[in-house]
């Protein structure tokens, strides 16, 4: 086992494995990985902090078997914040990545995938954004999810509420409408989410579903509603995918998500790490609007 | 054909009496539409709501009340109401003669012909009298228990009768408030001329309702499925009043 | 007092555009009455109801529809409207000037008036001017709502007012009264010609100028009467106080939705 220390912020940390291949077929290796993260940090710290972290730790790399950690592992360093959090099997103790060393201390454990919900750990049942989750059916793909996301778009604007667009690094796309005004519960947002979904049903009936039922779903967008749920959580804007290539969950602007739909090329809507890492020393943070536009959910009855 | 006879009655003054029938003279043709919901386009019914309640209140529920302040109402009972209108009478008496010209368009509210009844004598007579005086008989009658205010005017050879709004009803110009603005003989001139070149007969004929042409093939293109291009309204730049005369001169070499 | 603006364009004729705002020009004099009710005199208001849902409709869930068939509608919008004659729903444009006293009085509708808006005053003024001193209207059409009217524009007092045209075509034709009358048999030529001298004679000597004021509404004098009659007699009701309700933006997010996506599909 190769080990070495390093130092983050002054702290030390001791990162084991470093030349073991987590994606092999595509050659991208665990220091690959916290080099990924290292360069990226200033972007997606601020979307992790304070949320309790679900880690989905690939230790013997994509290809192998993951698994799921909510719990904050036992033996972490005394200087990784936490937060108690009430799960159903009662209170928890769950990681919250709000530094770059705890970051790097959570890559070494192979979590590939960061996951957070969409609710700060302190404040549980008020969500800061509502999610759309288009996840496209058999016979569809991503650009199938774009259309749908553009339109979706245009309805959000009608009223009055600005949304942002991600991939999700696989085959869908995320569509994130910011609230963070601490008043809609997520009982608030899953019923906007559904009715919206259902709506766009109704009006497109040959490219959206809004049923969960894979029959239902074939050459159709599924609009996933029901992500907004404090149970659930959500791949973390920045965050790799464990699949065969170390692709990101990236932020699109509405105008490129237009022009890549015309292009009709599916790969351009996949992000690669290296791309990731030089369009947000370009860009900067597409998504630092989804952290602090206040927006208000329309009332309703 | 002009439409069903409304009334019957006596035209009288002095020691005259002209037996007229009184027959609407307009009919009104317009687009209908209805209100409905915009969720699943079921029509809409009007409905009485109960401000306090906010229910729906059936017709044998409701009383009919004179708001004398806030709140505060004289109930009335419709059965005194219709006893409080005059009687019906047959007479349509004529007060006075006006020249025509004296009475602006403003006060008219509804014409009706009226056409003569039994005899055409004095019909004939009154509506030539009318005619080579210039004048209209300002006079009052009673039907269906309200009582009018009228012009008896003549229109070609038929005697005509114009309702009028009384005098309290039409809002003075001076509540207006009006500002005085000076203009320059110069300017009334030139005006007076353009407007002496831009003057034509009244043909009403000439002027259709295009609109509602229009408004039919709209409808008709939405049927159809057809997408609609929905167009700007044109809004015109004022004059500049320091402009105006130039802007009239450049009128006068149009049209000249 | 400051009258109700109805709607506010621009007057133009030739090369001259005036900033007016139309406004009313009459008021009903008559007595109105509240529908209260019975049970606690509180007053009733009409409303738009669903019969399907059984509820009231709130002002922006109701939409103006023409019936194509028996149930079956076609959605019209405001800007459909709006746009169907672009050109006239600003601006009055006048076409012709016409002698007020050859437009027949079948042909007035409702009156207006017109006054003007700001830096409009003197090109207003100089058509007042000019308007009353030839005796001559301006005819325009315009659109006004969803409907498109020929208007007389005139000079009424020192105003402008704008006077609602009935279209030829509404007027019913007196083809049939003036068949019966004009014509008269020569033998009754002469007791005729008596009567119309006759007629003339009195028609002189009852010639005034015309003052409306002259006149009053009697059945509005015998109603107020009664009234006053009746508040001596039995007193007055009391309607119950309404709260004033706090909705706070409550809407049917359906609905929202809905009209939302069908703004969405209408800019794809």
């Amino acid at each position: 086992m190769s080990k070495k220390i390093v130092e983050a912020a002054g702290r030390r940390l001791s990162l084991s494995n470093l030349n073991k291949d987590l994606y092999p077929s595509y050659g991208f290796t665990k220091a690959h990985v916290l080099e990924y993260y290292r360069r990226i940090a200033d972007s997606i710290l601020p979307h992790l902090k304070d949320r309790a972290l679900t880690l989905k730790r690939y230790p013997d790399g994509t290809e192998k078997d993951f698994f799921f950690e909510k719990r904050c592992p036992v033996h972490r360093p005394a200087w990784v914040k936490t937060a108690k959090v009430i799960h159903n099997e009662g209170p928890m103790t769950v990681c919250l990545v709000n530094d770059l060393e705890t970051l790097i201390w959570v890559e070494n454990l192979a979590s590939l995938e960061l996951h957070v919900p969409l609710a700060k750990a302190g404040s549980p049942e008020t969500p800061d954004s509502i999610v759309f989750d288009l996840d496209p059916g058999d016979k569809a793909n991503i650009l199938d999810c774009a259309k749908v996301a553009l339109i979706l778009r245009d309805l959000l604007l009608q009223m009055q509420l600005e949304s942002y667009a991600k991939t999700s690094g696989k085959k869908g796309l995320h569509v994130y409408v910011p609230l963070n005004r601490k008043e809609a519960t997520f009982e608030d947002t899953k019923r906007f989410s559904k009715a919206v979904a259902e709506v766009l049903q109704r009006n497109y009936p040959e490219i959206v579903t809004a049923k969960m039922a894979k029959e239902s779903r074939i050459k159709k967008v599924f609009i996933n509603w029901s992500q907004n749920d404090s149970a659930k959580t959500m791949i973390c804007i920045y965050s790799l995918r464990a699949r065969e290539k170390p692709t990101v969950s990236f932020p699109l602007e509405w105008e490129e998500l237009e022009i890549l739909t015309r292009q009709r090329d599916p790969e351009k809507l996949l992000i690669m790490h290296s791309e990731a890492v030089s369009r947000v020393g370009k860009n900067g943070d597409l998504f630092q609007e989804v952290l602090t536009k206040e927006q208000k959910m329309p009332h309703y009855l | 054909m002009s439409g069903r006879t409304l009334w019957k009655g006596y035209i009288q003054f002095g020691n005259i009496n002209v037996p007229v029938k009184l027959h609407t003279a307009v009919k009104e043709d317009r687009i209908q539409f209805h209100l409905l919901h915009k969720r699943d386009h079921v029509k809409l019914h009007q409905q009485m709501i109960c401000a306090y309640e906010k229910v729906p209140v059936p017709a044998e529920e409701w009383a009919k009340g004179f708001e004398l302040e806030d709140r505060k109402y004289i109930l009335i009972d419709p059965a005194e109401l219709e006893q409080a209108g005059p009687e019906d009478g047959r007479m349509i008496e004529v007060h006075e003669f006006v020249k025509t010209a004296q009475i602006d368009p403003i006060f008219l509210e509804r014409m009706y012909y009226l056409e003569p009844d039994t005899t055409l004598k004095g019909y004939n007579a009154l509506a030539g009298a009318l005619k080579e005086t210039g004048t209209a008989g300002i006079c009052t009658w009673t039907m269906r228990r309200r009582s009018y205010l009228g012009a008896l005017q003549i229109n070609g050879k038929v005697l005509c009768l114009s309702t009028l709004r009384y005098a309290d009803e039409v809002i003075a110009v001076k509540s207006l408030e009006l500002q005085k603005a000076p203009v320059s003989e110069k300017e009334l001139k030139i005006a007076s001329d353009l407007i002496s070149q831009l003057s034509a007969s009244f043909q009403p004929q000439k002027f259709e309702n295009e609109h509602q042409k229009k408004l039919q093939a709209l409808i008709d293109k939405k049927a159809r499925g057809e997408k609609i291009t929905v167009l700007r309204p044109r809004h015109l730049k004022p004059t500049a009043p320091d402009k105006l005369l130039e802007v009239l001169e450049a009128s006068m070499k149009k049209v000249a | 007092m400051a009258l109700q603006e109805i709607w506010n364009g621009t007057v133009s004729f030739s090369l001259v555009a005036i900033p007016v705002k139309l406004v009313r020009a009459v008021e009903t004099g008559r007595v109105s009455f509240r529908m209260l009710h019975r049970k606690d005199y509180s007053p009733l208001a009409r409303r738009m109801y669903c019969p399907k849902e059984e509820k009231l409709v709130p002002p922006d869930e109701i939409v103006r529809g023409y019936e194509i068939t028996p149930d079956k509608y076609i959605v019209i919008t405001e800007k459909e409207l709006e746009s169907v004659s672009p050109e006239r729903s600003r601006t009055i444009e006048i076409l012709e000037f016409i002698d007020i006293k050859d437009v027949a009085p079948v042909y007035y509708d409702h009156p207006y008036y017109l006054v003007p808006s700001k830096g409009g005053e003197k090109a207003y003024r100089l058509l007042v001017e000019v308007m009353r001193r030839t005796n001559k209207a301006g005819l325009a059409k315009f659109v006004l709502r969803e409907r498109e009217y020929l208007v007389a524009v005139k000079s009424t007092d020192g105003a402008l007012s704008l006077i609602t045209l009935h279209y030829s075509g509404e007027i019913l034709p007196d083809e049939d009264l003036l068949s019966k009358v004009g014509t008269t048999r020569s033998r009754e030529e002469k007791i005729e010609s008596e009567e119309k001298s006759r007629m003339k004679k009195i028609i002189k000597e009852m010639t005034a100028d015309f003052n409306p004021d002259k006149y009053a509404d009697e059945r509005r004098k015998k109603i107020m009467k009664l009234l006053e009659k009746k508040a001596k007699d039995k007193g007055t009701v009391e309607a119950p106080e309404i709260e004033e309700e706090v909705e706070e933006g409550v809407v049917d997010l359906v609905a929202v939705l809905e009209e939302s996506m069908r703004k969405v599909k209408e800019h794809r």
